[in-house]
This record gives structure tokens, C-alpha cells and sequence, in this order.
């Protein structure tokens, strides 16, 4: 187990690690993540998933079942927090009411001992960092949401610590300061370099910030890889659904084939399957699959063009105007109970409300789900 | 004209009866202290002195030695000195409710142990236990150990009796608090002892305020357990000593008056600088 690989000498390794409440809860189930120097991986997942535990067991906060972590080269399993050389930012910023900035920065270098003129030093120059060098002699309630975000992060980075943790950090933030400190982060971490566990339920940013992406459900690992990864190669229906906004369009469809004809069908539409997606479906010819679709790989017919695009019929029930696109809502046919689609379409495309109409589908960009499992068939 | 509707003509009736039922008989010991003894003793009643004086307040601090108090002379000292016993008693048994019920309370708040739970709730049950129902076990125990009549005796009862209440408000107040902070603490570099003394205790602040007053109104105005345990002027606190000055035969009302309204005061005071934190912590946003 123990390679000598870069991680294991400098990241953050977790080994199989498990967690098990009292009661019988369990939260995190056999998890193996590396997290390598200078990298942000991203935990993301719905709440209740674990994520949040797993970075409480990497910081020391909560004790592992089984399995082991290890900071730095340095297995921690049993170590307590103060041991571990772990900074964390808390959703919250969790920060000293009663000291001031400069106290709340300078607090962990002041209980190792620092010599007071360094301490003053290195909070200066991560003030300085982080932009908040005049708010230095203020308490936190006298602070912004924003401002006490920097102040927690300027605590976490003053340290210099083996390993970062950030349990959502944004989550308190209003909309435009969520995208300047996801930047601010992102910057931050790179002109720190120190292996990064950040946790998030916003996909928005997980794909934004993460170097990669581990996605979490009910404690279990389900995929990590980029953000590009996730996207494009999702390996079961709950990444697939997870990662991308709006959702792909998960539709039940049946599978047929005669002869080199092979098609999905759908509300009572034939989707022409291609040529390299069948080897993977043979299996479920003549069975009932999920079919995912994007909401961006739906186009308006006039953009269809017949050999990449199969065409689907629905009737408009909503349409969603952002200004830079359109999101239209769909229903298949009359069927009531059949699942919404969600098409985003060029800003320009005229549909109206109520009308029946034919939505070109891009057939090289179709993604396929055993219905029975959820993974994805490719 | 102004009218007033049922429900708030209502609140302003029972909100002036309550001040009637709990201030009037303190202006009448105020008035009754500023009286002399013929003042209250004349027939028809005089609601107020023809003559106010301050004497009986005087013979209280300054200890006149001819002052004939009902029965009992009011000796030179005496009544300053159990003013004194009653505040050395309540600043010690604050102090130390105050260290043991802090520490209980934070540690059944916060650390996890085997048993907690149940200590927790067999400690806080004993604050239903009647104090007379073990006085008089109480009272061997402190005779075997040479306790009775000495202040360090009732300092003790005075912190077993108190302090699981205050512990459990402690706890309480505690569950209130974020963790967060204490977690930041703790991997900023500190112990557990450290984390609750950097970060924990001053969250605690003004709930420790509160906390005080509380116990302070509490022990100051103690009556039983002082009356079954002391038995000289050495460690009579000023409740127990107070009815001393009611007679056989006569009692000095203006005297008994004047000391009813002296070991009033520090309680009132400690009452009126912690109020705002009182307020604090009974709304739950202190």
C-alpha cells in the first residue's frame, strides 16, 4: 500500500476509510482518494452524502472507523487536530468574536509559539494577500460577509499548513461575491500550492474550482475525475444528473434493432443510434434503457441537420428566457406522465408556448443507462 | 378621549397589580426604616413619619450601644459584620459554583465519554431533592467535620445544593454556542483545555454574567440552611441574623426596617449591573 508515489510523501491520502456512527449510521463507506501537491479536489455531493465528514476525519475532528489518512506522508489516523498541521475554513468562518482581525489571524502562530514581531509579520503579508490589511484592528461582527470570509482564509493560509480543508466556504455569500471569492480562492490556492480538500453541494463550483472532482452519495464514491470527465464520460445516471445545469434529461426509451437499423424509442420517437455506440448496447436490444440527453445537445430543427440529429416531437408546456439562451420545457407527446425535457436553444429560436413541436437531438452525444443498475452502458 | 382596548387595558391592570404586591411592602420598609418607633406604633396609623430620621440606619452601621432593639441590644458591629459574613459567604460560593458548574456544564456539553447521559441526569435530578429532606444528614456530616457555625460549612452546602442548577444552565447555554470556533481552535494549534479557555469561555461571557447573578440573588437570600447551620454571630449571615431583632415583648420596627432594606441592597445592585445579560440569556441571545 505504501507506494512511494508523490502523493503519499506530499498530499492528502485517504485509504479505505470508513466511518460508522454510533447507532449504526454510516456515513462514509470505503473511501480511497489522493489528493496531490498543489492540487483542489473538489468533494461534491447532495447534503447528507458524507462529504462533510470526510473532511472533519482528514482535519481530526471526528475519529475513522477504519481505514487510514495520511497528511503529508505523515499517517494521522490517530492524531489529534493540533497535530495534524491542517488548516480549515468553516462554512461559518467560525472566527474569534472577542479578538480582533489581527488577533484571529495570528492565533495559531501565537499558541506555536511565534516570536510576536514574526507573527506580525507573516499577518501583515497574508492581509496583504487577501486585501484586508485596514481591517486588521476590527472584531469580526463589525465585518462583511465577504471581509469575513478573507479573514478565515487569511487564518487558514497564514500557517502555511500540510494540507487545506474548506467545508463550504461560499455557501454564506450572496451570488456576485460567491464568483469574486471563487476566483480569490482558486488564486489563492495556487500561489499557496498546498493540496487542497474542498467541499461543496454546487456543482457550479466544484466544475469551476476543481482541479478534480470527486462526486460523493451516501458515502460512497460514485466518480472522480475532472470536471471535464464528469461531464462528458459520467459513469452512472446519479453523475450524470448531478453534474451539468440544467440536468440531462434522463428519458426511459426502448431499444430496438432490425437488421443495421438500431434505434431508441421514445414517446413514441425513433432516435437512430450510431454505428459506435452499439457494440456497448447489444446486450440490451429489444429492452428497456435510460436514455440521457443534454439540455444543450438539443437543437431547434432549422439548426438540425438530418445525418446528426435525430428529431423528437413535443408539445412547449414553459419557456425560460436568460437573455443568452432559451430554456425550453418539453413534454413528450400528450403523455402526461412522461418525464419533462429541458432543451437550452439559441436565444433566437421562436417557439411558443402550448405548440406541438420537433426538437433536433445531436445522435453523436447520447448517453445510455442500464435502467436496472444506473451505469452507464459505453 | 382615549380608549384602550379589553386585552391591554387587561395587561396594564396586572401589570400594576404586580408592581403593588412587590413594591409596596418595600416602600413601606423604606418608610418604615425613616420612621422612629412612635411614628409606626401610633393609633390611628401614620403612613407617613412626622419626623424622618436617619437613626436607625446609624445605629445599624455606626452600632450606638444604647439602641435597645426589642429584646435584643444592637451591638456595636454586629450588623456590619453580617453584612460581611453574608457577602464573603455569597462572593465564595459564587466563585466556586462558578468554576465547578462552568467546567461540568462545558464538559456534558461538549466532550464525548461513556456515561455521559446518565451522569448528566443524575446529577441535574438532585435539584428536585427538597433541602429539608437531607438537612439533617447534612448537619452530621458538617458536625462530624467540625463545619457547623463556621462560614467554609455553609460555603460548601451552598455549592452542592447550587451547583448542578447552574450546571445545567451552563450546559444549556453552551449547546447554544457554535462548535465551530472551538474546532478552529483546535487545529490552530490548541488543546482541548486550551480551545475552552481561548475561544469557549469568552463566547461564555455573557452567560457566565447572568450565570452570577443568578446564583448571587440565589445565596444571598439563603434562609433555612444558615438558620440550621450557624448558631453564633461569627457566621450569621445577615438573613439569619435580621430576625433577631424581633422581640418577646417589643420590636424596634424602624431598626428591623432599616436592616431589611441595607441586605437588600447588594443584591438589587448586583441585579441592576447584570440585568442586560439576564435578559440576554432568558431570551436566548446572549
Amino acid at each position: 500500500m505504501d507506494r512511494p508515489d508523490t502523493a503519499s510523501t506530499c498530499g492528502i491520502v485517504l485509504e479505505h476509510v470508513h466511518k460508522e456512527f454510533p447507532g449504526g449510521i454510516v456515513a462514509v463507506r470505503d473511501l480511497s482518494l489522493t489528493v496531490e501537491p498543489g492540487e483542489l479536489v473538489v468533494l461534491v455531493g447532495p447534503s447528507g452524502s458524507g462529504k462533510t465528514t470526510v473532511l472533519r476525519m482528514v482535519a481530526g475532528l471526528e475519529t475513522v472507523t477504519a481505514g487510514q489518512v495520511r497528511i503529508a506522508g505523515r499517517v494521522v489516523t490517530g492524531l489529534s487536530p493540533r497535530h495534524r498541521n491542517v488548516a480549515m475554513v468553516f462554512q461559518n468562518y467560525a472566527l474569534y468574536a472577542h479578538m480582533t482581525v489581527r488577533a484571529n489571524i495570528g492565533f495559531a502562530l501565537r499558541m506555536a509559539g511565534t516570536p510576536k514581531r514574526e507573527i506580525h509579520m507573516r499577518v501583515n503579508q497574508a492581509a496583504n494577500i487577501l486585501g484586508i490589511t485596514e481591517l486588521l484592528d476590527r472584531k469580526p461582527g463589525q465585518l462583511s460577509g465577504g471581509q469575513r470570509q478573507r479573514v478565515a482564509m487569511g487564518r487558514a493560509i497564514v500557517r502555511e499548513p500540510a494540507a487545506f480543508l474548506m467545508d463550504e466556504p461560499l455557501s454564506n455569500l450572496d451570488a456576485k461575491l460567491r464568483v469574486e471569492m471563487r476566483a480569490e480562492i482558486t488564486h489563492v490556492h495556487r500561489r499557496i500550492g498546498a493540496p487542497t480538500l474542498y467541499v461543496t453541494h454546487d456543482q457550479t463550483e466544484a466544475m469551476t474550482m476543481g482541479n478534480r472532482v470527486a462526486i460523493l452519495r451516501q458515502g460512497r464514491l460514485e466518480q472522480i475525475g475532472t470536471p471535464l470527465e464528469l461531464y462528458e464520460r459520467p459513469v452512472n445516471v446519479f453523475v450524470a444528473g448531478f453534474i451539468g445545469s440544467p440536468a440531462m434529461n434522463l428519458l426511459p426509451a426502448r431499444l430496438d434493432s432490425s437488421g443495421d437499423d438500431w434505434y431508441a424509442t421514445v414517446g413514441g420517437c425513433r432516435i437512430p443510434i450510431l454505428p459506435p455506440a452499439r457494440v456497448a448496447l447489444w446486450p440490451f436490444a429489444g429492452h428497456d434503457i435510460l436514455l440521457g440527453l443534454r439540455p444543450e445537445d438539443l437543437v431547434s430543427t432549422e439548426d438540425a441537420r438530418d445525418s446528426e440529429h435525430g428529431i423528437i416531437q413535443a408539445t412547449v408546456a414553459r419557456t425560460e428566457s436568460l437573455g443568452s439562451e432559451l430554456l425550453v420545457y418539453l413534454s413528450l407527446n400528450s403523455d402526461v406522465t412522461s418525464p419533462p425535457l429541458t432543451a437550452r436553444l439559441d436565444r433566437r429560436t421562436a417557439v411558443q408556448q402550448g405548440t406541438y413541436t420537433r426538437i433536433g437531438v445531436n445522435l453523436q452525444r447520447l448517453y445510455f443507462f442500464d435502467p436496472t443498475s444506473g451505469a452507464a452502458i459505453r | 378621549m382615549i380608549r384602550f382596548p379589553a386585552a391591554q387595558l387587561l395587561r396594564i391592570v396586572a401589570i400594576a397589580a404586580i408592581l403593588l404586591w412587590s413594591l409596596a411592602p418595600i416602600g413601606l420598609g423604606v418608610i418604615t426604616s425613616l420612621s422612629t418607633q412612635t411614628d409606626v406604633q401610633a393609633v390611628p396609623a401614620r403612613w407617613l413619619p412626622h419626623h424622618a430620621t436617619l437613626d436607625a440606619y446609624r445605629s445599624l452601621l455606626g452600632g450606638s450601644g444604647d439602641f435597645r432593639a426589642g429584646g435584643t441590644v444592637s451591638e456595636s458591629g454586629a450588623f456590619t459584620h453580617a453584612l460581611w459574613n453574608s457577602a464573603s459567604i455569597m462572593m465564595l460560593s459564587t466563585l466556586a459554583i462558578l468554576c465547578v458548574a462552568i467546567s461540568a456544564g462545558y464538559a456534558f456539553a461538549r466532550l464525548r465519554f461513556p456515561g455521559r447521559g446518565a451522569l448528566f441526569w443524575a446529577i441535574v435530578a438532585t435539584t428536585v431533592v427538597p433541602v429539608f429532606t437531607v438537612v439533617i444528614a447534612l448537619f452530621g456530616f458538617l458536625a462530624d467535620a467540625h463545619l457547623i457555625d463556621r462560614k467554609l460549612g455553609l460555603v460548601l452546602v451552598f455549592v452542592s445544593t447550587t451547583t448542578p442548577l447552574a450546571m445545567w444552565l451552563v450546559h444549556n447555554h453552551v449547546k447554544q454556542l457554535p462548535t465551530e470556533p472551538e474546532e478552529a481552535a483546535l487545529l490552530d494549534g490548541c488543546t482541548r483545555w486550551q480551545a475552552f479557555w481561548h475561544v469557549a469561555l469568552p463566547q461564555m461571557r455573557s452567560g457566565i454574567a447572568a450565570l452570577s447573578a443568578i446564583i448571587v440573588l440565589l445565596v444571598w437570600g439563603e434562609f433555612l440552611i444558615p438558620l440550621l447551620l450557624t448558631s453564633t454571630n461569627a457566621s450569621k449571615p445577615v438573613t439569619v441574623f435580621i430576625p433577631e431583632y424581633i422581640g418577646k415583648y417589643t420590636t424596634n420596627y424602624p431598626l428591623l426596617a432599616a436592616a431589611g432594606v441595607l441586605a437588600m441592597l447588594p443584591p438589587t445592585v448586583v441585579a441592576l449591573v447584570l440585568n442586560r445579560h439576564i435578559r440576554g440569556m432568558l431570551s436566548g441571545s446572549s
